[in-house]
């Protein structure tokens, strides 16, 4: 199902950013520059973004205003990046974050 | 270390409205804000305010938000954004993040501006993706133009989990029910009425016993609950949704007062820890000042004028007006505060379960555990009459600060009255003419325009309508009652839209006569 609004009733059109490329997880994604990574990742359909160190547990999406640290993900190689605060950039590198590293635990 | 006249914290409404206030009087003022943009929550408010005519009620939020940002900028209020203030010592200095340095500023007076934070409830489940706020709901679909989720479970009946639920449904989301562990709907009647009437189930006493799914949400259950919150065994219904939205209240984020030292309360009707601090918004600290949510969790509409009281009374304390000033320019503000502090809905009512109407009509019973007044219910409140032709109906049943309709009315048959919480009453010896001003002016969208004499055995029902994609004019579909249940055929007769309605629709559907005082609202075939 659709995930972009086209139309809106009340806001109409949606201004975009351009369409760019980025990667998740290695697979080739598009997203409009500018939008949250989140935004971005959402629209795709990618709802997980991290797993938990001890446990393993899955995190996406919280609070999408920065404050609760669940979205955060491995970009350009830099950890614990706030998915839904950092904007998006061509050919950005975004990796799921397994605790602290990029890698599951073996 | 860099010096200002007066510090803000936080560039939302009432950060932004304090900047403005306190430029005016020509201090050097400096707003510092996390987020890329300024604007706060209001930016993410597509619907129509409440409040008085003077200010700003029936005008979108992020409309306010547009104007407040124009009026910062004209007074040359400098906003600093992605600066996060992390701490506030002695002598009113303050540490800031900005990108990857700290850096270290003064202010002659502070106004803390920060706002609040969502609250959240825990269940099983309630850390799998898709499981978000109320807040991030509102932040991806209106800001960044993204649907949270296709079947949507929402959590919490206060205003912001009625008001996001029937924005969810404006962007092309299903929301299957709306629950509140609370026996009793949270907020406005008129935001659960419009929620309702698109078929919307409420469960109130009802709560969240866990999230299904293995990697993401794909399920929920819920129960009823006891008058201690505890499960009902045997009262489970499963729903399959994909995103759970909790909207289950909000706490002032008064961090860094405490951690100035200021004298702090712990205040249920004001939402948590907030400073204690006199009518201007002075905390124990002289110059330290609140405004906002931070102070105690309320409407935009309130936190922008205790922002201006806030900004004013800085400049005061540092001498930019005498005490002659300050009066003039408060008593206005305050006077205004007051008016949104009336009514049902006070905060000094809440808790209060209130039987009556200031006019003393017994409240809706059915409204309150289910979301919209029963049609044996709604015949007893003013707005509801019935006579030959045209003329409006106001399904207003709770006293709530907000009065756009009773100037809406080119006519003037709209009677509210110098208290602005009193409900709407018709002046039946004015004839309507069918504009529908009024219709598209009432933010709780609660005013209908009906026919009972349309023609022989019709009668139409004119209706707000804020979803796309529009009906168009002679189609058939089905008119649905205020609970959201299919009474009967409808046949699109008219449809008006026009810039004084600001994005507002107004459907008349052709309904059979008896079904005049049911039909409220219209589903497409």
């Amino acid at each position: 199902m659709e995930t972009r609004i086209e139309e809106h009733p009340i806001l109409g059109k949606q201004e975009t950013g351009r369409l760019v490329t980025f990667y998740h997880d290695g697979k080739a994604l598009q997203g409009y520059e500018g939008e949250p990574i989140a935004a971005a990742l959402k629209a795709a359909g990618v709802m997980v973004h991290r797993y938990t160190k001890k446990e393993h547990k899955p995190r996406g999406i919280f609070c999408a205003i920065g404050r609760c640290t669940d979205c955060v993900m491995i970009v350009d190689g830099k950890p614990n990046v706030r998915t839904c605060v950092t904007p998006l950039k061509e050919g950005m590198k975004v990796q799921t974050q397994y605790g602290v590293s990029a890698e599951p635990e073996k | 270390m860099k010096r200002y006249d007066l510090i803000i914290v936080g560039a939302g409404p009432s950060g932004l409205s304090a900047g403005i206030e306190a430029a005016k009087k020509g201090l050097k003022v400096v707003v510092f804000d996390e987020n890329a943009k300024p604007g706060g929550q209001l930016f993410k408010q597509i619907h129509k305010f409440f409040g008085s005519k003077e200010h700003k009620a029936k005008i979108r939020g992020f409309r306010i938000g547009e104007e407040l940002l124009q009026e910062a900028n004209d007074a040359g209020v400098e906003v600093v954004l992605n600066a996060t203030v992390t701490g506030m010592y002695q002598d009113k200095e303050i540490i800031v993040r900005i990108s990857d340095e700290m850096h270290h500023y003064k202010g002659d007076a502070i106004i803390i501006a920060t706002g609040a934070s969502e609250n959240m409830v825990t269940f099983p489940g309630w850390t799998l993706p898709g499981v978000i706020g109320a807040g991030a709901a509102q932040t991806m679909m209106n800001l960044h133009g993204v649907k949270p989720g296709n079947k949507i479970l929402m959590l919490g009946s206060g205003n912001v989990g009625l008001v996001v639920s029937f924005q969810l449904m404006q962007c092309g989301c299903d929301v299957v029910a709306l629950v509140d562990a609370a026996p009793k709907v949270g907020g406005y009647g008129v935001h659960a009425a419009k929620v309702a009437r698109t078929g919307v189930p409420f469960y109130l006493s009802h709560t969240i016993v866990k999230a299904e799914g293995e990697d993401h949400v794909t399920g929920v259950t819920i129960a009823e609950v006891d008058e201690k919150f505890q499960f009902i065994p045997g009262t489970e219904k499963h729903f399959d949704v994909d995103t759970i939205c909790l909207a289950v209240g909000l706490s002032p984020m008064s961090q860094l007062l405490k951690m100035a030292g200021c004298v702090m309360e712990d205040n249920p009707k004001k939402g948590g820890q907030v400073p204690i601090c006199d009518e201007y918004g002075e905390t124990s600290i002289p110059g330290v000042f609140v405004a906002g949510d931070v102070s105690g969790i309320e409407e935009a509409s309130s936190a922008m004028i205790e922002g201006r009281i806030a900004g004013v009374a800085a400049a005061k304390y540092l001498g930019y007006m005498d005490e002659t000033e300050l009066k003039g320019k408060v008593t206005e503000l305050e006077h205004a505060l007051e008016s949104l502090r009336q009514g049902m809905f006070a905060p000094k009512n809440r808790g209060k379960a209130i039987e009556e109407t200031e006019e003393g009509i017994a409240i809706s019973k059915n409204l309150l555990k289910h979301g919209f007044v029963a049609d044996d219910e709604i015949e007893r409140f003013p707005g509801v009459t019935h006579k030959a032709g045209i003329h409006p109906v106001m399904e207003c049943t709770q006293n709530i600060p907000c009065n756009p309709c009773q100037d809406a009315c080119p006519k003037h048959c709209i009677k509210i009255g110098e208290k602005i919480t009193s409900l709407p009453a018709v002046d039946e010896s004015v004839d309507c003419i069918g504009c529908g001003m009024c219709v598209a002016s009432c933010s709780g969208q609660a005013i209908f325009l009906v026919d009972e004499t349309y023609e022989e055995g019709y009668a139409t029902v004119t209706l707000p309508y804020e979803f796309l994609p529009l009906p168009e004019k002679g189609e058939k579909g089905t008119a649905l009652d205020r609970s959201g249940k299919e009474v009967c055929e409808a046949e699109i007769v008219d449809i008006k839209t026009s810039k004084a309605f600001d994005k507002t629709n107004l459907l008349t559907m052709k309904v059979p006569a008896d079904m005049v005082m049911k039909a409220r609202f219209y589903k497409r075939a």
